[in-house]
């Protein structure tokens, strides 16, 4: 390896283990597992503190060319398992991203503060004493300061954003331009299958490179296998040099230091965990208490040409159901990966494809307490096997949420909605028609749904018994090992997670700074 | 003497349900086998027919090809999962067979109407994983479909001409998979001049 440490920053990418043609052995003070906004926040704070910092991510580096506009490629290229990872149980496809700077290179750069009683509920329930909205403010502060985060400016935001807002005005709902880590949007709409614009303030151009600068050691491509222990301390982690999108591996690594972080996600670091003989399993909360934000969409079409393809992917929201337990947005992605959501084969399913250009998705995301599940590590496999149950009462939720979403588009002027309920008419084309929503007796399987938003898998808790975590995210059984992804939310957050993940990161990089 | 005579001719049947009568496999392919090309081919012309919504059918927007090249980019384990997909359509008329005479014959030997149906029947089906299943074939073929280039400029949704601006990462990551000599060149590459207007539909999009 060429040299490292303080000030001498830099990025490793495959090619780079394949030429030296051998294992290798890194030392720091501390080793960061995964590149996604959580991991990214860590590595950048500790660096600038002049710490010798390695950031290890499993997925490579992209850059524009690296895009593709067509959604299965995309999607197999960036993220685990070809983009066809699901739970078992109620079955319900989870996308995670493989690839430097995790989630935020491919997600629509929602930057959400979860309101105040969603972080009372948490102390309250938890047994946290400082995780409250006015303790957190601070960090939500510098991470919005660092990202240039900002509500959506009006000029970007395309009929599609725009009709949103008309319905929920029409109504009495509020709604608000979406906030996001974004510079000089252009309004592409591109921002799942990476932004080419450049305008999203992904991790793998913000904080990563920035870390770079001031001496952090970057290794792509290495896939962490193993969390090595001396007694009740974490010593390192080990692992073998993965070939992007094949997965071939090639040489064997290990990174000794001083201090763990594992940001690996949600779903990564319990299986890291569990792979490790059982780590910080004293409570056996490992991979329990898994939660989602399932997600159900409805299409409106519209009586006018909307050129849908204009406007910033995610860029107005409603939080006015947060207390009921959804959260409205707006919604865009490559065309056809819209339409996999139109019901109907053969000439009914083209002519649907032809209103496309009239057409708006809108979704919602569910806070599904009530439905949880686990992760478990698989034989000879770093993927997890994930297991969980959509609650009777949270289907209810999310079929609220979609009568609330059809209300919304009538109210803007929609023609029609599809709203994707098994058992109800494919079309439905008035607000009276819609009210079969109100009391449809929904079953599990009957909403097609997925999710990105993953939690609560080594969840934060005051006491050791009952939880991975504390409210630094160091372990209960091991003073140098910390955990800073989504994992640790003891609850969903009801909106979406990447800000508040990197404002605990900050306050767990304020901690370390003072611990090291 | 009798039961390999039965073992003989189960294998027969057998292989003539799971391989006989495909025609050759386009060589261009580097995964898909004739069975799946013929499999996709059938199910293309069903989904998508020849209308006046969209200037292109699924017969003539080449989804095995497309379908060829998902199964590149996914890794083996999903590779495998999706052929199985294929499999589970193309034998499925053994349990939910067509209606009308012929109806357990191989979901690609059956009449484009027979095809219809039995499509029909996976999506209305009281079974969750039946319908997520058609879901997930209409996936793979809805993508090829509406994503080709012929169908998005119909629609008004050609990709966007964007030149992507330089920023400070691009000088640090190599294109995947190539060696460091092929980093930009600080001192030579050239910065297309950052626009931040709003694109504009129409005007900043591919020709068709």
């Amino acid at each position: 390896m060429s040299p490292g440490g303080p000030g001498t920053g830099d990025v490793r990418v495959f090619s780079d283990y394949v030429s030296e043609g051998r294992d290798f052995n890194e030392e720091a003070d501390v080793v960061v597992v995964g590149s996604g906004p959580a991991g990214s926040v860590v590595t950048y704070e500790l660096a600038k503190a002049g710490h010798r910092v390695v950031l290890v991510e499993e997925g490579p580096p992209f850059t524009p060319q690296e895009f593709r506009a067509d959604g299965n490629i995309s999607m197999a290229r960036t993220m685990r398992e070809g983009g066809l990872r699901s739970t078992s149980g109620t079955l319900m496809p989870v996308l995670q991203a493989i690839c430097l700077g995790g989630g935020s290179l491919i997600n629509s750069a929602m930057c959400v503060r979860p309101p105040a009683f969603i972080f009372d509920e948490w102390c309250t329930r938890f047994d946290l004493a400082r995780t409250t909205r006015a303790d957190l403010d601070q960090h939500f502060d510098a991470v919005s300061e660092f990202l240039g985060i900002e509500p959506t400016p009006e000029e970007v935001q395309g009929p599609r954003n725009l009709l949103f807002r008309t319905g929920c005005d029409a109504l009495g709902i509020s709604s608000e331009p979406v906030d996001r880590n974004v510079r000089g949007c252009r309004g592409s709409g591109e921002c799942y299958t990476g932004c080419r614009v450049r305008a999203k303030q992904s991790m793998d151009i913000s904080y990563i490179p920035e870390a770079i600068k001031l001496g952090a050691r970057v290794l792509t491509s290495l896939q962490v296998q193993r969390v090595l222990r001396e007694g009740r301390r974490a010593v390192g982690v080990q692992g073998q040099v993965v070939e992007p999108f094949t997965g071939r591996t090639v040489h064997n690594f290990t990174v000794r230091a001083r201090w763990v972080v594992l940001a690996a996600g949600c779903m990564a670091t319990p299986v890291l965990l569990q792979k490790s003989g059982n780590l910080a399993n004293g409570s056996g909360q490992v991979g329990r208490n898994l939660q989602f934000h399932p997600g159900s969409a409805v299409a409106g079409v519209f009586p006018r040409d909307l050129s849908p393809i204009f406007g910033g992917t995610q860029s107005y929201q409603s939080l006015a159901f947060l207390e009921e337990g959804f959260k409205l947005e707006t919604m865009w992605s490559a065309p056809a990966a819209l339409a996999v959501r139109f019901p109907g084969i053969g000439a009914e399913l083209v002519k649907r494809f032809s209103e496309i250009p009239r057409t708006a998705v809108w979704d919602a995301i569910a806070s599904t307490h009530r439905s949880t599940g686990s992760v478990r590590s698989r034989f000879r496999s770093m993927n997890p096997a994930i297991r969980w149950q959509l609650h009777p009462e949270d289907m209810k939720i999310m079929l609220r949420s979609i009568h609330v979403l059809a209300e919304i588009f009538f109210a803007a002027g929609a023609e029609k909605i599809m709203p994707g309920v098994h058992g109800l008419p494919d079309e439905l084309h008035s607000v009276e028609e819609a009210e079969v929503l109100r009391d449809h007796p929904i079953r599990p399987g009957d909403l097609v749904t997925a999710s990105s938003h993953v939690f609560c898998t080594t969840r934060m808790h005051g006491d050791p018994a009952q939880g991975v975590v504390d409210e630094d995210g160091r372990c209960h059984d091991f003073d140098n090992l910390y955990i800073a992804d989504t994992g640790i939310f003891p609850r969903c957050p009801s909106v979406n997670p990447m800000l508040t993940a990197m404002a605990l990161a900050h306050r767990q990089s304020e901690s370390l700074k003072q611990r090291i | 003497m009798g039961l390999v005579l039965a073992f003989i001719a189960v294998g027969f049947l057998v292989y003539r349900r799971l391989l006989a009568g495909y025609p050759e496999a386009d060589p261009r392919f580097v995964f898909l086998r004739r069975r799946e090309e013929t499999f996709l081919a059938a199910t293309a012309e069903v989904l998508f027919p020849t209308t006046d919504a969209l200037p292109l059918s699924g017969g003539e927007a080449d989804l095995p090809g497309y379908a060829d090249q998902y199964l590149q980019a996914l890794p083996v384990r999903q590779r495998n999962l999706v052929r199985a997909l294929f499999i589970l359509f193309e034998q499925g008329t053994l349990i939910w067979p067509a209606p009308g005479r012929g109806g357990f014959k191989r979901f690609s030997s059956l009449s484009p109407h027979q095809r219809l149906v039995v499509l029909r029947s996976w999506e209305s089906s009281g079974l969750y994983v039946r319908r997520m299943c058609l879901t997930a074939l209409k996936a793979v073929l809805i993508l090829g479909y509406v994503g080709h280039p012929q169908s998005l400029s119909a629609l008004g949704l050609a990709p966007w001409k964007i030149e992507s601006p330089r920023v400070e990462a691009d000088f640090l990551y190599p294109p995947i998979g190539q060696a460091r000599d092929r980093l930009l060149d600080t001192s030579r590459a050239r910065a297309p001049s950052p626009s931040s207007s709003p694109l504009i539909p129409g005007v900043d999009q591919e020709a068709s």
